[in-house]
């Protein structure tokens, strides 16, 4: 350290510049030689929790736990369109654009809690353990995220730099400067909200129920508690004392959990008219149309956000995909083109770029795409890569490259249902019933939220003369697309034979 | 009667059975059915038999089969139960253990329509068609039913025997003329051996019936479509969209609809055609219909693309080979073109637009010599075929004229 330097001056300076780790060890080595410095202590809490910051306004993956036992939701049976288990489901994008595990069209960006699937929507055990890529990960548990912060922060301090249980709250209550500092710390170290709860409901006592920090603070807790009302009635207060931007998430946060997604989205539009050039509003109110199921609103968010914020990769990528899969490749490839001008080089980016120029006729740039895609990938991805260069071989007609693609993608990526379903209908093209068979069976025991495997099976079996296993199977998929006309079709005609009118 | 009192008691509570049965509730009658067979210890014939049929109706197909197999060891030489085991087996797939009951009930001097339908339909699953249009026939003998002349016209068609197809369906129309599904399938047949004005009559009428029926919507939308009045064919396929929007023919149709206007609308046409494509990737007629666009459109590039998908899909129509050689032609790869027309020539030698079309091609190459060649065979071809049409294609006309002038020329 720099002997001529004020050393509470560097500790700040070095705050100030986000070098936290530094920062951290000039206070410790003040506070060595006087523990009671009530400005370095201020400092290094404060250079603690920033270290450990995660940002809350995103929304996070849910727990196993969450999802199974989840017992917020409002309505047990919701509407269609007024709940996130229950998504509007628009019939006729079905058979065009692709689902995700949660039964949801798949949107163009992979964020957390999109890809969960939501609670009461009739999932088991097995599913909620297998997560939304199954065999990749470890599925969350409650509190994953936080719990593993705390603890690889507590080790690079070298040691408990605050003793919570020893600590007199009301007294630090009385000393909002210090306070702020301190809920901060006991939030985002400690991860302990129970305790920074209580300093809270001193602290807002002590400002006379006016202060708007303290009330989202308490709301904050209140949520990491579980108890969703309160914090709800806490946030609300908090708005009306003052408005801010980051209060408005931490409710719509509350929303989401308690499953009443049209109270969070009337809330973020009102948030909206207050904030009209934050783009993290809009991105938000995109986020929940998109969750909805209601693309053409979202769509429409998306495009504002851009107008504000002209590199949000989020909206480009979301935006390249509707566009994808609403017949427009050439708009989704120059979205493409402007995600990798902005420096993103990624498998999945080059494989959408090579899709979105198959597409759109320029056939030279797809096949070298897809190479760079190749080149990138690791074993997480690489399967992907080689069911789309299966669909395009469908596409150009040589089933045969289409075939191999389709077996190196099922080799590298053992989950990757659609590749088997694609599997199971070239066999069906060679006559091959028995392979296709095993198959579509593969690809339903991998992915029950596809009903293209089941219509499929259920249309073999009944060629076959199976009518008992084509009746079950038909029954599956219209469960999953209640107006599939071909299965309602396929239905009728096994019901006729069933109950022996033909 | 030995002891009346016994039957009288086993029988005793059949009326109720079968009273729920009829009325659907099953509920209710599969408890009946559950008192009677403790009340009886099994030993009851109707309520083991319903039992079959409400599992059946519950597609637990396997289950019913074990009941109506009880029912059977109870009363061997009913009739009724021995069908009914010979149907389950038919639904599971054991057609030919279905075909031995039939005989058995056969053995027993039983006669009736459905037992006859269905051992046709054991045979047709077993491919013995022969066997199966005779089974028929005995049906249609005993008693005249509209799905037995439906799968008899099935048959025929898997045979390809489309005479002998049309005679069943037409026998069918006079037997039930307001069955809609016979009239939309006697003019598919129609449409198959050419005979559009017929095919369309009988379609419409089907579809006086049956409005909104897909299929025949997209059948008489075709032959609209063929007669060239595109608009009044949009307004049909709108119908059928509505109720099959994942059906890759129809996509196909309205795209070609889009390129058959006059101006030809070439972005709504690939867009259509295009989401054909996607749901049904492996139809050639598709790709083909594609290459054609934007050949139109004089994108070469595109336009190979598709029509070397087309053949890969399926390699046997000649037409493809002809415009991809036309667009090799355009994208100056001479002699690949010209082994297209070759190939094109292989399947089909008495096409006189190939020959035009590779006479010219040949011409504006310089090799005037096989040029030549090539047009005198067109016009051989096409004046063999020129009499039995009614008209000739107005373009081929001119251009064969432009080609003879410019020969001519070069001598």
């Amino acid at each position: 350290m720099p002997s001529q330097i004020d050393p509470t001056w560097l500790a700040l300076s070095r705050l100030r510049r986000r070098r936290f780790t530094s920062c951290i060890s000039v206070c410790t080595s003040i506070l060595s030689t006087s523990p009671y410095d009530k400005a370095v202590w201020s400092l290094k809490s404060q250079a603690l929790s920033l270290e450990a910051y995660t940002d809350e306004t995103e929304m996070e993956e849910e727990g196993v736990g969450e999802i199974l036992l989840d017992d917020n939701a409002v309505a047990t049976l919701p509407r269609p369109g007024t709940s996130l288990s229950a998504p509007r489901v628009n019939t006729s994008s079905m058979g065009i654009r692709p689902l995700s595990s949660s039964g949801r069209p798949s949107t163009g960006f992979s964020r957390p809690g999109s890809s969960s699937i939501r609670p009461m929507s009739g999932m088991t055990v097995d599913a909620a353990f297998k997560g939304p890529k199954p065999g990749t990960a470890r599925p969350m548990t409650t509190l994953g995220r936080e719990v593993r912060l705390g603890t690889a922060s507590m080790e690079n301090s070298g040691g408990k730099f605050i003793e919570v249980d020893k600590l007199d709250l009301r007294k630090y209550a009385g000393r909002p400067d210090l306070a702020v500092v301190l809920v901060d710390y006991l939030l985002q170290v400690e991860v302990n909200p129970r305790k920074a709860l209580e300093l809270c409901s001193e602290a807002t006592q002590k400002a006379n129920y006016k202060s708007w920090f303290w009330k989202r603070k308490l709301g904050q807790c209140y949520y990491k508690l579980g108890l969703y009302r309160d914090a709800e009635k806490q946030l609300r207060s908090s708005l009306k004392d003052t408005p801010m931007i980051m209060t408005y998430f931490d409710l719509t946060k509350v929303y989401l959990k308690l499953d009443i997604p049209n109270t969070a989205l009337s809330l973020l539009l009102s948030a909206g008219e207050q904030f009209p050039m934050e783009p993290r509003i809009l991105l938000g109110i995109a986020r929940i149309y998109d969750m909805l199921g209601d693309i053409e609103n979202s769509s429409a968010a998306y495009k504002k956000v851009l107008q504000i914020d002209a590199s949000s990769v989020e909206a480009i990528s979301c935006l390249a995909s509707n566009s994808f899969y609403t017949d427009n490749p050439e708009i989704s490839l120059r979205y493409y083109r402007r995600l990798l001008q902005m420096g993103l080089s990624s498998t999945e980016l080059w494989s959408n770029l090579g899709l979105s120029c198959f597409h759109s006729s320029q056939f030279d740039m797809a096949l070298s795409c897809f190479s760079k895609a190749l080149q990138l990938s690791n074993e997480t991805n690489e399967g992907d890569v080689w069911y789309n260069i299966g669909l395009t071989g469908v596409s150009i007609g040589d089933l045969a490259l289409a075939y191999q693609a389709f077996k190196v993608a099922v080799s590298i990526d053992k989950n990757c249902a659609e590749a088997y379903a694609n599997l199971g209908v070239l066999d069906l093209r060679k006559n091959d019933w028995e392979s296709a068979q095993a198959m579509f069976e593969q690809a339903k025991s991998l992915a029950p939220f596809l009903f293209e495997p089941l219509y499929n099976l259920a249309l073999l079996q009944w060629k076959r003369g199976n009518l008992e296993g084509a009746y079950e199977n038909v029954k599956e998929s219209l469960i999953i697309y209640p107006d599939h006309e071909e299965s309602l079709a396929l239905k009728k005609e096994l019901m006729g034979s069933l109950m022996g009118l033909r | 009667m030995n002891h009346p009192t016994h039957t009288t008691l086993r029988s005793r509570r059949n009326w109720y059975i079968h009273s729920c049965y009829t009325s659907g509730d099953y509920k209710a009658c599969l408890a009946a059915i559950e008192e009677e067979l403790v009340a009886c210890s099994g030993l009851c014939e109707y309520p083991i038999y319903c039992k079959g049929l409400i599992m059946r109706h519950q597609g637990k197909v396997n289950e019913s089969l074990q009941y109506f197999q009880a029912a059977t060891s109870l009363s061997p030489h009913n009739v009724l139960n021995l069908k009914q085991v010979a149907r389950s087996l038919y639904l599971l797939g054991k057609h030919r253990a279905a075909v031995d009951v039939y005989e058995e009930t056969t053995k027993l001097g039983f006669e009736d329509w459905e037992i006859w339908h269905n051992k046709g339909l054991c045979f047709t699953y077993l491919k013995d068609y022969e066997e199966a249009i005779d089974c028929f026939e005995r049906a249609n003998d005993v008693q005249r039913h509209d799905a037995s002349y439906l799968q008899l016209g099935k048959i025929y068609c898997l045979q390809e025997d489309f005479k002998a197809a049309l005679k069943t369906y037409q026998e069918a129309v006079d037997f039930s003329p307001q069955n809609s599904e016979i009239l939309t399938t006697l003019g598919l047949v129609y449409l198959r051996l050419g005979e559009n004005q017929k095919a369309f009559d009988h379609l419409g009428n089907s579809l006086a019936h049956d409005p909104l029926n897909p299929k025949t919507i997209l059948a008489a939308g075709s032959i609209i479509q063929d007669n060239q009045d595109m608009d009044v064919a949009l307004m049909k396929y709108r119908i059928a969209a509505v109720k099959t929007p994942n059906s890759a023919q129809l996509w196909n149709n309205i795209g070609m609809c889009f390129f058959g206007k006059n101006p030809p609308k070439y972005v709504a046409a690939v867009a259509c055609l295009k989401r054909a494509l996607y749901l049904d990737p492996f139809e050639w007629l598709i790709s083909y219909n594609l290459g054609l666009v934007h050949l139109n459109k004089q994108q070469y590039a595109s336009a190979f693309h598709f029509f070397s998908a087309s053949i890969n899909l399926n390699p046997n129509f000649a037409a493809t080979y002809m415009y991809l050689a036309i667009t090799l032609a355009r994208l100056d790869d001479f002699d690949n073109s010209c082994a297209a027309y070759q190939k094109s020539i292989e399947i089909n030698e008495n096409e006189s637009t190939t020959r035009l079309n590779y006479a010219i091609t040949l011409f504006n190459n310089d090799e005037m010599e096989r040029s030549r060649e090539q047009f005198e065979i067109f016009e051989r071809i096409f004046a063999e075929s020129g009499e039995g049409e009614d008209e000739p294609d107005q373009e081929v006309l001119a251009q064969s004229a432009e080609l003879r002038e410019a020969l001519k020329n070069e001598e």
